[in-house]
C-alpha cells in the first residue's frame, strides 16, 4: 500500500470514528440498534463489542468501567487520539516516518512468536465479552 | 527464462493475479535468470476465491479475510472497530478479490528484485 493511500484511509477512519462516537453521544437512545454484523446475525458479541461505551467512559474519567466494558476501548482511544496528530506532523514535515513505522509493525506481527500470544488474548477478551452479555 | 516453464508458471497462476498484470508478469519471467526459478515457483500465492470465502462467511467482520491476505494493519484495524462499524465489512465482500491479487502482485515483485 502506498504512503497516500494509507494516510488518507485513516485519516477518513479517524474522522468516520469521532462522528459516530458523538452521535452516540449525542443520541443515545439509537444504542438499542447495533451495527455489528456477527451480533445482529447471532445475538452472540463480537470481540469489540461495547468498545463504544468502553470509549465514552474513558472519555468521562472512568478508566476502570472502560477496561470492565471492553480493553479494546483504550486501544482505540489511543490510536483516535495519536494518529491525526502523527499523520498532520508527518505531512507537513514532508517525512514519512508513520509508513515505516506501520510497516515495521505489520512485519513484527507476522512472525507467529508475537501473532499466537495476540490471537489468544483476542480470543479470551471475545469469552469475557459473551460471559459478560454486552 | 525458458518459454515452457514461463507458459507453466501463467497457467498455474493466472488466477492469482489481475489480467492487465499478467503480459507484464510473462515479460519479466522471460527476461529473469533461470537461477531465481525456484524462488518464484515456491511463492506462497493467495487464492482470491478463498479471501472471499473468508470475508463471507463471518470472518470479514473479525478482519480475518485482511490477515489471510497478509495486510495485518488494515485486520487489526477491522477486528477493532467491529469490521468498521459493519460498512467496511460489506464495502470488503466486493474489494477483497482484488485486494489479494494487488498483494500477490506486491509479493511477485518483491521475489524477483
Amino acid at each position: 500500500m502506498s504512503k497516500n493511500k494509507l494516510y488518507s484511509l485513516l485519516l477518513i477512519a479517524c474522522s468516520a470514528g469521532f462522528i459516530y462516537l458523538l452521535y452516540q453521544s449525542y443520541f443515545p437512545e439509537s444504542n438499542k440498534y447495533s451495527v455489528c454484523i456477527i451480533k445482529n446475525i447471532s445475538g452472540i458479541p463480537c470481540p469489540s463489542c461495547g468498545a463504544t461505551r468502553a470509549l465514552q467512559l474513558l472519555f468521562k474519567g472512568d478508566f476502570i468501567g472502560s477496561i470492565l466494558m471492553n480493553p479494546f476501548g483504550i486501544i482505540i482511544s489511543a490510536i483516535l487520539i495519536l494518529l491525526p496528530f502523527w499523520i498532520v506532523i508527518d505531512l507537513i514535515l514532508k517525512k514519512e516516518t508513520f509508513y515505516t513505522f506501520y510497516n515495521k509493525m505489520e512485519c513484527l506481527l507476522k512472525q507467529k512468536k508475537v501473532a499466537i500470544p495476540l490471537i489468544i488474548l483476542v480470543i479470551l477478551n471475545w469469552i469475557w465479552n459473551i460471559n459478560k452479555v454486552i | 527464462m525458458e518459454s515452457q516453464k514461463v507458459d507453466l508458471f501463467m497457467m498455474m497462476n493466472a488466477k492469482h493475479f489481475e489480467s492487465y498484470q499478467l503480459s507484464a508478469i510473462r515479460e519479466k519471467l522471460l527476461q529473469m535468470d533461470e537461477s531465481k526459478w525456484p524462488i518464484v515457483q515456491s511463492l506462497q500465492l493467495k487464492d482470491p476465491t478463498t479471501s472471499l470465502i473468508i470475508s463471507i462467511v463471518g470472518g470479514g467482520a473479525l478482519g480475518i479475510d485482511r490477515f489471510y491476505i497478509g495486510d495485518t494493519g488494515m485486520g487489526i484495524g477491522k477486528l477493532l472497530t467491529c469490521g468498521g462499524l459493519g460498512i467496511w465489512t460489506i464495502i470488503d465482500w466486493f474489494l477483497i478479490m482484488g485486494a489479494t491479487r494487488e498483494k500477490n502482485m506486491e509479493m511477485f515483485q518483491k521475489s524477483i528484485y
